[in-house]
This record gives structure tokens, C-alpha cells and sequence, in this order.
């Protein structure tokens, strides 16, 4: 016996949980189930939920406007909802539409609550990143808040001599000459508590969010406290302190607090990763929704095949096949799940929704239609941060995210794709991963749920 | 030279078969046998496996013991990388690798597929091997925890007399000093009649069917331990038409591959492959109720062993529960029934072995066919105990630190019962909240047999009247489905 | 008139860095230039084979009888550059019993050790070698870390009182009627160690006599001063594996050919090679079908190749001549032997050498009798004392065999960073300060690295070549960063960036002949890392346009 749902969505990532709780949310009765393989490119990613930081053919500082590779040394769109009109028809925000994206944006912020911000504006905001860049964002974590780079409130930055991802000093300088128009200062210190010097962020937010009595010059004290105490003496009348993101996983707005209230200023994280904990509070935050939503999760087990049903083909339309289950293995064990609806939420290149060898780039289930050059010396460009064909692989959507073949026909009738597993956009040149998935996972949950009633 | 001209020996391939294409073989298509990763288990050159690490460290994130414990670097460190510095012959493995519970939740955490408890278990091994003395007292003490099987006939010859003497504070004030088995930590009862005692007592299946036959993977706890649960299997399964048959069987190899003791778990291994196949040639499906047993042969002999038959074993081994849910309508059979007062608020941890299966969401779907029965999932965190691991002395505060979490959202949770489906992990919840805990088996027994579940509810352990008493009444219904 | 240096040595390759050493040594004053960092040329380029002489053993014996007395003499001069691996010659069914014959009796002709395995044999070595291997022929063929047998050359050069600029390419011969006086160098960055953003500066360097050891460039040097050096440079390709699949030298036993040799290379396994000749060694095409012979054809003697990932391939060129009037077409045919060009004797231009030709192995045996000769030249009588005296890092080898200090850290990166180091791991890796992994695919720490820029300045890839950091699976993705955040505070915010785009780059470039498959998974995370969290592709730092910090979000 199959397991049947109404809806299926394949992929656990941001796509495929806003896809599950769209769907849920669109069909109040329906079954929703979300299968996922792996753990998803959540933990990768900052947990800013960027939409567009750059838009393509925009303001570039190549001389006399002339555009160096395009994607580099552009100034970031400040209103990104403007900047969607001018994206190219094939791009997913033009496949689902600009109102789609403020749904989608405000569907988040209901999920996210007061864990995000940023819904105040439709302005981007600038967040300072662990190389000591900005970065345009539509939405951020909480955790970060306090450290936006337009806010003019002089800032002390702290790194860890045991973390090497993040510099403060250099952090700091790279700031100022990047023009932010506040003063910033920053000191490596020893984290109290940390024993190894190959502990991971998880360890430093263990330490955080139980307050861990650790050993310090003065005694035993709570690890939020002998932080505090470690910082304090180098605040020179910053009125906000930024930390690597590690200031806790399960509590960090107690974690934070208890440092504020300690050090007298505001504090706020600079994300990092991977692995990132912005990335995993936002996993946990989703998958918290999913169950409050009923949605069904059955992870860590692969859909390895799928069969279709009989198409009805009718006069007018030439028939779609219609997928009637995918197959799930489970060490070996092959599991029939069925349902009405299917989302394809499974990534892009490093979620493994699309995979290559030497010779092809394919969508690795239903092995739905992937452009790809056919010379793989054609996937690239000798310039790093270039305009990389293979950042733009993945399936192309018709505009109700259906999946089409080489030939623009449907692939399937009952399949809607989302997140990065679909191509024809470089999320990390436009800064628009988050926005994409968020967008095209609600749509395509969405249409799913209406699909199944 | 002589030397040159020695024959060309075993190298060569047996010739293709003659009947073949002449054209296919000639064509120079370099058609080699489907490479195997990893060729022959006996090499476990498992650098390969590093192949396919991008580093991202999702492995680490996942690790309860990086969490909390400052002398273990993690799971990227422990697989990928020291996989990927070593030389053929380089044995000098980091001694953290011990450190490591064994959980697995890396292996289902990481989205590249690498083998990282393949790659530990290996790893442990060749560092047991290579670098523990065998005379040592931590060598002794976890080859006497991974063969608990071995002692467990004893302690269940004399019961009574095992849970008295090893209650005592002396005795575990012993096993503290003398083998670092910690004394904070209850040791289980053995229950007064195993489970293949009453199997045999109880004459076998009492129902024939050549169609639907399962083989029955027991485990050493729910033999010697917990027979309640394994008589909850027989029962449920025969209660949808299964015949159930019990082969011989030695232990899964879980604690073995958790304590480093390769050889061991091969030896088991072999045991356990030879005759689950021989119940599979009779028609049979593999069950087994504990979810380290089903990972054991479904994940890990596959992945450390290559005897005839291992694959086929694996692929046809499932877990109690879910084998239902995908051959029979489970939730259909579920609906409308009820349950006992005790089974209807429950708290479920998900082992992380049920985890890595896929399992994790299941038990509460099946529990939320059954009326008025409220399951809390409290969530994704290790319970900390990981089998033998939180049995040692030295890890007995990283394991209830592990556990912390899972303690506080059971008591949130404010249940009636505590539920899940892998033997330590229920040790490690009884031992952290105080809860009562049950197996899924149990509900569905509670749920479905009828007179099963009146006189169950009293069978504790080591009650052993009434134990015996309970089964006298249901083996004479029981009758019934035939 | 005086010169600025008795010896002026164009090249910092390792006949160059060998060349300075050893006149050193012999109390000459020596400067060597070279135009980018040390190995840059082709020593940097080469698959790592240290050889026995059992490749030359039938077609060029003498040739073979020199590879296995220097191969003897750097296990012993720098062993902490030297890895034995042993070597196989394997044969497959359809490679010719008689040639292996010949290959073992010219083994044992040249004095090679050498012994015959079954196929069976042979795959208890290497248990990944093709079922249908028949024989194998057992040879001491080991891996060399080019970089770190060169960086030691010039160390030690410098240690002796040489003088040694990289990142100064020669832009003019100083010649005066018929007499070669010395050069003219731009150094990119001032002369010393290297810092980016430091303007350039030309300078003249005069020398009694200057030995142009260029390689594959001597050419393009020769021609400054109107000398006519016909190098053949030929090109070949070289694929390196994520992991090592064999850990003994794989050579194919057949007459030459291309793809025919696996070298195990510290972390990874090196696939070569191809031999093409080609016009301009600085320019020449990369191509799709060279990569894929070598995966191809090696597969054939090791499966797993063919599954197996690829992290990035690189093409050398060697430095081939053949006095004029040879004629030989295809450039396998070419002597691998080694040329002295006096051009006194041979143009009538006198105060310069060019030395072409030869090969990695013999290095150390070249640049004894280019020393020789330079010697003469100048009446300098001290005899030569390279092939005793043990290279930085080789001094007290029993700090390696002998139980390995962990200097606290976790046991595989303590021994990776020994063998490295060799001898200079207690002075280099002993601190009481946090000592973090910097590059977790190497094993390399923060002590390392900071050694390493203290020898090097700012130039990130003078630190990869000396502590192999960035040079493992994730290829710098999540390392470079972290390596270009050492050199702060001792160099400024924007000499970092500047850095850490060059390095980036530079890793990238490689790369982008394995994108498929996990590689390409890899590229786009690196990509997303650097681009997406770190936004480094539009660093406003970079940009001449500012940002209107006001326009954006300042918080609710």
C-alpha cells in the first residue's frame, strides 16, 4: 500500500517548507507531506532572507557605465521590488510575478514572527557580513538587527582567537573603507570557556544558550557572564558590540539580552557559515511551523523514482503524463507515496536537485529538462566572480512553476518546481536565493493546495 | 630472468562467456565490472568515501557530542578529513574517535552522502586495534559492554538473583572502580522469562501462512529485558494473519561497532546474515523491533561486511511498524480503536536510529490514527545514552548533558507515558524524568488485540507471576486467527 | 668595476634555487631573480615523480643510472620533501611481455632494484589496481614536493648569504659589446618580500657572471641580448585526484605514451601526462580532451578513477632542447638530458650560461656542474657539498621517525604538519598562543601559515606552496579567507583584499577543469560563500561608486 497524501513536496530546504505550509494553508483539509533526503542548504546560508541585492544591467562602476563581467562591482538596489521589473522574462520572479513576492515575503514574516526584521520598509538593509562587507537583505535574523549598516551608531566588533572565519580588527577596517558611516573598532579575544581550539559554533552556543559555569580568572561564573566580562573592558563607548554568529542556538535572545544588559550596549550577530546557527534557528523555526501546520515530515530517505498514470488526452490537449507515485527508498526498502500533487523543492548544484558528470547536467529524479551547454569548458568563465553559466543551471517553469521539456510542453501536470532547483537566475551575483524560494515555494504550495481540492 | 618469466596467475579474469557478442567485446568499450567503492571490505580504504565532502560541516552542526563535549572535534574531522590525510599504512587515528556515541544522526545529517559512520565505526576499529592495550581496563570494560549478550544468558539463568546483586550499591560502586561502568545509572533488569522461553513454552506461531511470513529479529533487550515488547510483536503481527517465525540470532552488532570491536560484530554479523537469509529463501521479511537492530542490518552490515547474502538481508530487513504501514492498512486497522488510560497521553522521542531510517515522523502518525490517544513529539534532539556510550563512567556527564534536552521537552510535554522504540534511549528517558516507558509495539498491541492489552498492563519486567499468568490467557485466544 | 653580486641566477625554479644553493655553499656571492614565486615556472607544474631511472631504463640509460644515484641522494638531503612510496611498472594483457623483460633487465643494468609481482602481488599493494593487471615490476620510484624541496633550496641558499628576489622579472639583459654585465628587474612590489599595493620599482642588478636558468624561458632571455636559445617547450597536463586511490607510484609498463603514471602527492594522486609541443609557454590552450585521456586512460590500471573526483588539473611545460640540427619531430623523442650553453664558447658572448633541458630529479646533479663551471669561470676552488648536506628541514630526521610531538594537536594534523616541516616542526608549530586549524582539508594551523608569511610577505600563494593550504578538496572555497585574515594586523585592510582576490582567483583557475560532478557542487558553494554571505563579488570596498548608506533600511 502506498503512503497517500494530497500534496507531496520533495525537498526540505526553504522552497519545500514554504511550499508544505503554503500548501497547508491554501487546502485546510488536505494532507500535506513533506519528504526530505539530507539535511538542507539552510544550515549553509546566513538566514538572511535576501530578495534582490543586485539587479542585473544594474549601476555598475565599470568606467563611463560600461559593465565589467556585469555581475561585479555593482551598487546594491536599495527598493528590490522596483528592481524586480527590470529582471528578464525567464527569470522566476517574472515566471510568478512581483505581487507574488510581497505574498510570499509577507506569508514569511506571519511564520517568522518577531524572530525576523525588515517588514517595517520595503527598503533593502545592509548587513554587515564576516568579510567585512555589507550585504543588501530584504529580511534578517533578529540577531542582527542591532548591527545594520546604515545605522550610524559606532561599533565595536569581537572575534575569537579560535575562530578564524571571523576577524574583528580586519572586519572592522574593512568597513570603514567600505564607507559605512559609523566608527568601527575590533578585538580578538579568548572565548571563556572554549578548551579546544578545534570547537565547533555549536559548542560556543551550547556554552551560551545553558550558561555553562566556565573557568575564569575570578572563578566559576555562567558563560554569559564571563563573556560579558571579557568584552567589557574594551568598550570604549560603542553603543553596540557585534559577535560572530554563535550567541546561542536554542535561546538567543536570553543569550543576547544577558549580554546587553552586562555590557550596557546593544549586541547583535554578524552571520557566518556554514555552518551557520542564523541558518539552523531558521530550519528550527520552519520546521516548527510545519508541525504546528500538520504538516507530515518524513526525512533522511531519498525519492528515487517515480511512475506515471495513464494520461486522459482530449481533443484539445495533447496528454500530460501525471506522476501516480514516487518511490522512496528506504536502505533498500522501496515505499510508495502517493498523492494528488507534487512539489520539487530539492536544490540547485550543492542541495543535489541538479547533478552532473562529465558529459550532462540533469534534475536527478524525474530528470526534467536542464539547459546546459553541451561543451562543459561552456559551463564557466575564467573570471571567479564572472557570469557563471553553471550558477544558472537548473529546470526551466512554465508560469505556474511547471517544469517544461526541451520543447516548452509540459513535463508533468501535476508537478510544480521551486527554490533553486529551477535555473535562469545566479542567486548569489543578485543576492536573491532566499527571495526565489521563498516566492516560488509559496506559489507553487499554493497552486498545489487549490490543485487538490 | 627467471623472475619475468613467472606465470601470469591469478590476475586475469575468467574468459568472457563465448556465447557474447564477439562485437560488444571487441568494440574496446571499457566495460569493467560496476566499480565498487569500496572493493574489498577487508582493505576498508575508506579515503574514497572523503570523495564527496564539500565541507559544509552539517555533520558538525548535528553532532550531540561536539555540542557539549570539548575533546571531541566533530564528525567532518573524525570522517572526511582524517580519512583524507591518512596514508595506506598510517595507523596513528585521533584518539577522540571514542569519543563519538555512535548516534549516526551525521550520516542522515549530511547532504553530500559521505559514509561518515562508516568511516568512524572503521575508524574505532583500527584504533581499538591499533592502539588500546588489550590488557587495559577501558579495553575490558567496553568489550564486556559490547558483548552484553554474552552475559545477559547468565544474569537471565538467575534472574532474581542478577537484579538483587546488581543493585547493590557495592556491586555498582564496583563496576565504577573496578571497569568504569558508571554508578549513577540503574543496570536493567532481566526478566524472569526471556522471550524465547515463552516462545518456546507458547509452542511457536499459532498461525500458518506460507503467504505472509515474517522472521523475527529480537535483539538481546527485548529477549532477555523487555519480552513484553517482543510478545507485543508476535501478537500485533499475528493479529493481521502474519506467521512469525523466530531464527537463531546472535546481537545485532550495535554495541560492537559503538565500543570499536569489528571482529566481534563480524562474527555476530555472520550468525545473524546466514540464517535471516535462510528465513528470507522461506518467504520470510526480516523484523525487528529495536531500531538499532534494524539499522545495524539494513545500514551498517552492508557497509562493513560483504558475506554472501548481506545485501539481500539488508534490503529485505524493516522496521515492526513500518513494514505494516507499507503492507497493510495500519492506519485503517487503527481507527476507531481505543486504548488504556496509560497509553493515551504519551511523550515520543524518536531514537536517532529510527532517524537515520527515515522513521522519525512515523510513530505519531500511527498513533494519531487511534482515538482519544494524544503523542507529543518532543523533538529531534539525541537522547544522549546512545547505547553503551552513557553506560561509561568517563561520558556519564556528556550523556545526561546530551539528554538535557530531551529531559526538559518531556516535561513540558506532561504525558502520561514516555515512548519510543530503541531500548537505551528508554533507559535513558526513565532514568532522566522518571517517566514510564513503552515501546510502540506496545500501544498497537493495547490498540489491536483486544485481550492482549488487559492483562499486559500489569506484566512489569520481573513480575513474574503474573507474567505468566497474562500469557496463559492469550495464547489460548490467540488461537483464534487461525 | 663593481658589481652588485658575483653571481647573478635568472630562475627560481629548482635548477635556479639548486644553482644559488650550491654556490653559496661555496662562498660566492649569489642573487637569483625570479619573475613570480618561487616554482612558478615549470618546477611548480610537474606531477611530483621523484624517479628510480626505471622510466628511462630502456630508452636512455645514462639517464636512468643518474636518477637512481640522486634519487638515493635526496632521500637522504631531504627527506622531509620525500615521500618513499615505492613505484609500480604494470602491465596489463595487451601491454607486450618483452617489453617488461626489457624494462627489468634495463633496470638491473642501470643498478634500479627492481622486482617482478604477480598481478595478485601487485594488488596487495595497491588493492585498487585493475582485476586484470597480469604483472607489475616493483621499483624505488617515490613522490617529491617540488614546492617544499625548492623553498628549501632557497632557504638555504639565504641561509649562506644568497640573496633572493622573487616577483622580479628580468626585463633586460645588460650587455656591453660582447660581455653580459647583469640585469635590469622589475620588482612588482619593491624589492624584499612581497606586499601588494607597494608600487614597483626597477632596478639594475650588474654580475661578474649571470647563468641564465629560465627553462622553458631561456629563450625569451637569450633573445634580450640578441642569443639565439632554441628551447622546445612542450606542454602536459596533469589531473589531481581529491584522494590518493594508490599510495606507490603507478607507472604503465609499456614504451611511452601519454596518461601512462599515477604519483601519489601528499594528500591527493596526481594523473599524468601529455607531451605537446608548443610555442609560447605562457600561453598556450587548456584543453577539455586532455583531461579526459588522463581519467580515461588511467582508469584502465585503476578503476576508481573514473568515479573518482577530480579537484582541479594544471599543464607544465618542460624545458626540451636538442642542439641544433637535430630534427627530432615528435617532442617524446626529445632527450630528457641536460644542455650547458656557454655562450662565450658558443656565441662569443661572454659573463653568461643557459642551461636547458634536464629534469626535476637530477636537479641537484645539474646545478653541481653548472656550479662547477660558473666556478671555473671565476677561480673559485671550493668544492661542491650538496648531495651531504641536508636542507632545512631534513637536518634531524629522527625528529620524524622517532615518536612525533602533537604540539596539541589532533594526531593526523600533527603528523601531516611534521612531515611537512621535517625537523623545523618544534620551532615552527611549539606556542603557547591558540594555535586553530586554518585549512581543515590539509591540516594546516595558524602557526604554519604565520611561518610561512614571516618567509613570504603577503603573497598568499608563496603560503600555499609552502603549507599546501587551499590546495585540498574545497580548493581555497573555505580557506582563502581564512588565510588572508593572517596577514592582518601586519598588512593593511586592502593589501588583505587585495591578497585574498589574487589567491582566489589563482584557485579558481585550476578548478575550472574539474567542474562536474562533486566539483562543480563545490564551485557553486564556494561561490555562494564568497559571493552570497560574504558578498566579495561586489565588496563596496572594491567599488568607486559609494553607497548611500541612508537610502537603505537603518533599522525599525
Amino acid at each position: 500500500m502506498a503512503i497517500t497524501d494530497d500534496v507531496l513536496v520533495i525537498g526540505g530546504g526553504l522552497a519545500g517548507a514554504t511550499a508544505a505550509l503554503a500548501a497547508a494553508d491554501a487546502a485546510e483539509d488536505a494532507r500535506i507531506r513533506l519528504v526530505t533526503y539530507k539535511q538542507s542548504t539552510l544550515r549553509h546560508a546566513s538566514g538572511l532572507i535576501d530578495v534582490l541585492g543586485y539587479a542585473p544591467g544594474g549601476v555598475s562602476d565599470g568606467e563611463n557605465g560600461q559593465e565589467q563581467g556585469q555581475n561585479q562591482n555593482q551598487t546594491p538596489v536599495a527598493d528590490p521590488f522596483t528592481a524586480l521589473e527590470s529582471l528578464p522574462e525567464s527569470h522566476p520572479y517574472q515566471r510568478v510575478g512581483v505581487d507574488a513576492v510581497r505574498e510570499a515575503l509577507a506569508f514569511f514574516d506571519e511564520i517568522a514572527g518577531d524572530a525576523y526584521a525588515g517588514s517595517h520598509t520595503e527598503m533593502n538593509a545592509l548587513v554587515p557580513t564576516h568579510g567585512g562587507t555589507v550585504k543588501p537583505t530584504a529580511r534578517y535574523p533578529v540577531s542582527t538587527a542591532e548591527g545594520l549598516a546604515s545605522d550610524d551608531r559606532d561599533t565595536l566588533l569581537v572575534g575569537f582567537e579560535t575562530l578564524p572565519d571571523f576577524d574583528a580588527p580586519l572586519a572592522a577596517a574593512h568597513l570603514e573603507a567600505a564607507g559605512a558611516p559609523f566608527d568601527a573598532r575590533g578585538v580578538t579575544l579568548s572565548f571563556p570557556g572554549i578548551v579546544r581550539d578545534d570547537a565547533k559554533v555549536t559548542r560556543y552556543a551550547h556554552l551560551l544558550d545553558h550558561n555553562e559555569r566556565v573557568e575564569t580568572l575570578t572563578g566559576k561564573t555562567g558563560a554569559r557572564e564571563a563573556l560579558a566580562a571579557t568584552v567589557e573592558p574594551h568598550l570604549d563607548g560603542e553603543s553596540r558590540v557585534g559577535f560572530p554568529a554563535v550567541l546561542g542556538d536554542d535561546h538567543p535572545a536570553a543569550v543576547r539580552e544577558t549580554l546587553s544588559d552586562a555590557l550596557g550596549a546593544d549586541t547583535f550577530e554578524v552571520p557566518m557559515g556554514p555552518p551557520s546557527l542564523p541558518g539552523l534557528r531558521l530550519e528550527d523555526l520552519l520546521y516548527d511551523a510545519l508541525e504546528s501546520a500538520g504538516v507530515r515530515v518524513t526525512s533522511g530517505v531519498p525519492v528515487v523514482d517515480y511512475e506515471t498514470a495513464v494520461a486522459d488526452s482530449t481533443a484539445d490537449e495533447p496528454a500530460t503524463a501525471a506522476i501516480d507515485h514516487v518511490v522512496v527508498d528506504r536502505n533498500g526498502a522501496e515505499i510508495p507515496h502517493e498523492a494528488d500533487q507534487y512539489v520539487l523543492a530539492t536544490g540547485g548544484l550543492v542541495g543535489k536537485g541538479v547533478e552532473s558528470n562529465r558529459e550532462r547536467v540533469t534534475e536527478g529524479i524525474f530528470d526534467c529538462y536542464v539547459p546546459h551547454a553541451t561543451d562543459r569548458y561552456d559551463w564557466f568563465v575564467d573570471d571567479v566572480f564572472g557570469e557563471q553559466p553553471y550558477a544558472r543551471f537548473g529546470v526551466v517553469p512554465d508560469e505556474d512553476l511547471r517544469p517544461l521539456d526541451a520543447d516548452g510542453n509540459l513535463e508533468f501536470s501535476n508537478l510544480r518546481a521551486a527554490g533553486s532547483v529551477l535555473g535562469g537566475y545566479d542567486y548569489a551575483a543578485e543576492k536573491s536565493g532566499a527571495g526565489v524560494s521563498l516566492a516560488t515555494g509559496y506559489v507553487a504550495g499554493t497552486r498545489a493546495g487549490e490543485g487538490c481540492q | 630472468m627467471s623472475d619475468a618469466q613467472r606465470p601470469i596467475d591469478d590476475s586475469v579474469p575468467s574468459e568472457q562467456p563465448s556465447t557474447g557478442g564477439a562485437d560488444e567485446d571487441d568494440s574496446g568499450n571499457d566495460e569493467f565490472e560496476p566499480v565498487q567503492v569500496f572493493p574489498e571490505a577487508e582493505e576498508m580504504d575508506l579515503r574514497p568515501g572523503a570523495d564527496n565532502c564539500y565541507k559544509c560541516s552539517t555533520c558538525d552542526t548535528n553532532c550531540p557530542v561536539a555540542e557539549v563535549d570539548d575533546e571531541f572535534p566533530g564528525p567532518k574531522f573524525q570522517g572526511p578529513e582524517q580519512w583524507r590525510l591518512k596514508r595506506q599504512d598510517d595507523h596513528d587515528i585521533d584518539e577522540s574517535v571514542m569519543k563519538c556515541s555512535n548516534c549516526m544522526r551525521c550520516d542522515s545529517a549530511c547532504p553530500s552522502s559521505v559514509p561518515l559512520s562508516q568511516m568512524h565505526n572503521t575508524a574505532r576499529a583500527e584504533y581499538v586495534e591499533e592502539n588500546m592495550s588489550k590488557f587495559s581496563r577501558e579495553y575490558l570494560r567496553n568489550r564486556m559492554l559490547a558483548n552484553y549478550r554474552r552475559l545477559a544468558p547468565l544474569a537471565s539463568m538467575f534472574p532474581r538473583t542478577a537484579n538483587f546483586v546488581m543493585g547493590l550499591s557495592v556491586t555498582k560502586w564496583l563496576g565504577e572502580k573496578t571497569l568504569g561502568i558508571t554508578s549513577e545509572r540503574d543496570l536493567p533488569t532481566f526478566a524472569t522469562e526471556t522471550f524465547r522461553e515463552w516462545w518456546t513454552d507458547r509452542g511457536g506461531a499459532k498461525v500458518q501462512n506460507e503467504n505472509k511470513r515474517i522472521a523475527y529479529f529480537h535483539g538481546c533487550y527485548s529477549n532477555y529485558n523487555t519480552p513484553e515488547v517482543a510478545k507485543a510483536l508476535v501478537r500485533v503481527y499475528e493479529h493481521f494473519g502474519y506467521e512469525v517465525m523466530v531464527p537463531e540470532q546472535s546481537c545485532s552488532g550495535t554495541p560492537m561497532f559503538a565500543n570499536g570491536m569489528l571482529e566481534d560484530a563480524r562474527r555476530a554479523a555472520e550468525t545473524n546474515v546466514r540464517e535471516l537469509a535462510a528465513a528470507i529463501e522461506d518467504g520470510a521479511d526480516v523484523i525487528a523491533s529495536c531500531s538499532s537492530c534494524s539499522m545495524s542490518i539494513r545500514q551498517e552490515y552492508p557497509e562493513l561486511f560483504d558475506f554472501e547474502d548481506t545485501e539481500t538481508v539488508a534490503a529485505n530487513t524493516w522496521d515492526a511498524v513500518e513494514y505494516l504501514r507499507v503492507h497493510e492498512d495500519l492506519t485503517g486497522a487503527l481507527e476507531n480503536t481505543t486504548v488504556d488510560d496509560e497509553f493515551d497521553d504519551m511523550a515520543y522521542h524518536a531514537p536517532c536510529h529510527s532517524r537515520n531510517q527515515g522513521l522519525d515522523g512515523q510513530t505519531i502518525e500511527v498513533m494519531d490514527a487511534i482515538d482519544g490517544i494524544d503523542a507529543h513529539d518532543v523533538g529531534d534532539s539525541c537522547s544522549g545514552i546512545s547505547g553503551t556510550y552513557g553506560w561509561k563512567e568517563e561520558n556519564y556527564e556528556t550523556s545526561m548533558k546530551i539528554g538535557e534536552e530531551m529531559f526538559e521537552h518531556m516535561d513540558e510535554a506532561e504525558a502520561e507515558t514516555g515512548l519510543t522504540e530503541c531500548p537505551t534511549c528508554s533507559m535513558q528517558m526513565e532514568h532522566g524524568t522518571g517517566y514510564e516507558i513503552k515501546h510502540t509495539l506496545e500501544v498497537l498491541e493495547a490498540a489491536l488485540v483486544s485481550d492482549g492489552g488487559g492483562s499486559h498492563a500489569e506484566t512489569g519486567a520481573s513480575s513474574s507471576l503474573g507474567e505468566a499468568e497474562g500469557e496463559g490467557k492469550s495464547t489460548e485466544t490467540g488461537t483464534e486467527s487461525d | 668595476m663593481a658589481h652588485n653580486t658575483a653571481v647573478l641566477v635568472l630562475g627560481g625554479g629548482s635548477t635556479g634555487c639548486g644553482i644559488a644553493r650550491d654556490l653559496a655553499m661555496r662562498g660566492v656571492d649569489v642573487t637569483l631573480v625570479e619573475r613570480g614565486n618561487l616554482t612558478d615556472g615549470t618546477t611548480g607544474r610537474m606531477h611530483g615523480l621523484l624517479h628510480s631511472g626505471g622510466r628511462y631504463a630502456v630508452s636512455d640509460q645514462a639517464s636512468a643510472t643518474e636518477c637512481i644515484e640522486e634519487n638515493e641522494i635526496l632521500r637522504d638531503i631531504a627527506s622531509h620533501c620525500v615521500e618513499e612510496t615505492g613505484g609500480l611498472f604494470v602491465q596489463r594483457p595487451e601491454d607486450s611481455d618483452e617489453y617488461l623483460q626489457k624494462k627489468l633487465e634495463g633496470c638491473r643494468d642501470c643498478g634500479i632494484p627492481a622486482t617482478v609481482l604477480s598481478g595478485r602481488e601487485a594488488r596487495e599493494v595497491e588493492p585498487y589496481l585493475a582485476k586484470d593487471v597480469s604483472r607489475a615490476i616493483q621499483v624505488p620510484d617515490g613522490a617529491v614536493d617540488p614546492f617544499r624541496l625548492c623553498v628549501a633550496n632557497a632557504l638555504d641558499a639565504e641561509r649562506h648569504g644568497a640573496r633572493v628576489e622573487t616577483h622580479a622579472e628580468v626585463i633586460d639583459l645588460l650587455r656591453e659589446g660582447d660581455d653580459i654585465y647583469g640585469v635590469e628587474v622589475r620588482h612588482d612590489s619593491g624589492p624584499g618580500k612581497r606586499t601588494h599595493k607597494s608600487p614597483g620599482t626597477t632596478e639594475e642588478i650588474t654580475a661578474e657572471y649571470v647563468v641564465n636558468a629560465t627553462g622553458a624561458w631561456a629563450g625569451q632571455i637569450g633573445a634580450m641580448a640578441d642569443l639565439d636559445v632554441a628551447v622546445r617547450p612542450s606542454k602536459g597536463v596533469m589531473t589531481i585526484m581529491n584522494v590518493r586511490q594508490v599510495d606507490t607510484v603507478i607507472n604503465r609498463c609499456r614504451p611511452k605514451g601519454d596518461a601512462d603514471i599515477i604519483v601519489p602527492h601528499e594528500t591527493t594522486a596526481i594523473l599524468g601526462t601529455t607531451d605537446e609541443e608548443v610555442a609560447d609557454p605562457d600561453d598556450y590552450p587548456e584543453e577539455q580532451w586532455e583531461v579526459d585521456m588522463m581519467i580515461d586512460t588511467l582508469s584502465e590500471l585503476v578503476p576508481i578513477i573514473e568515479e573518482a573526483r577530480t579537484i582541479r588539473s594544471f599543464w607544465g611545460v618542460r624545458p626540451l632542447y636538442e642542439p641544433p640540427g637535430t630534427g627530432t619531430q615528435d617532442p617524446t623523442d626529445i632527450t630528457r638530458d641536460f644542455f650547458l650553453l656557454d655562450h662565450d664558447e658558443r656565441d662569443g658572448v661572454s659573463g653568461m650560461s643557459s642551461i636547458v633541458g634536464g629534469k626535476f630529479t637530477t636537479y641537484r646533479a645539474m646545478a653541481e656542474e653548472i656550479t662547477d663551471h660558473v666556478c671555473e669561470k671565476l677561480g673559485v676552488s671550493a668544492t661542491c657539498a650538496t648531495a651531504e648536506e641536508p636542507l632545512p628541514g631534513s637536518e634531524d630526521i629522527s625528529v620524524l621517525e622517532e615518536g612525533m610531538d602533537n604540539f596539541g594537536l589532533r594526531s593526523p594534523v600533527a603528523r601531516r604538519s611534521n612531515q611537512r616541516l621535517g625537523s623545523r616542526a618544534a620551532d615552527v608549530l611549539e606556542t603557547d598562543e591558540p594555535n586553530p586549524v586554518v585549512c581543515q582539508c590539509e591540516g594546516v594551523t595558524r602557526a604554519e601559515v604565520q611561518d610561512a608569511i614571516g618567509q613570504s610577505g603577503s603573497d598568499l600563494n608563496a603560503v600555499r606552496i609552502r603549507t599546501r593550504a587551499s590546495m585540498g578538496n574545497c580548493q581555497g572555497g573555505f580557506c582563502c579567507q581564512n588565510m588572508a585574515t593572517e596577514l592582518h594586523p601586519r598588512y593593511d585592510e586592502e593589501t588583505v583584499r587585495e591578497a585574498l582576490d589574487e589567491l582566489f582567483q589563482e584557485r579558481w583557475k585550476g578548478e575550472r577543469h574539474a567542474l562536474w560532478g562533486e566539483q562543480l557542487s563545490q564551485a557553486m558553494l564556494n561561490y555562494a560563500l564568497h559571493a552570497t554571505t560574504m558578498n566579495r563579488d561586489n565588496d563596496p570596498a572594491s567599488g568607486a561608486t559609494q553607497i548611500d548608506y541612508a537610502q537603505f533600511d537603518g533599522g525599525a
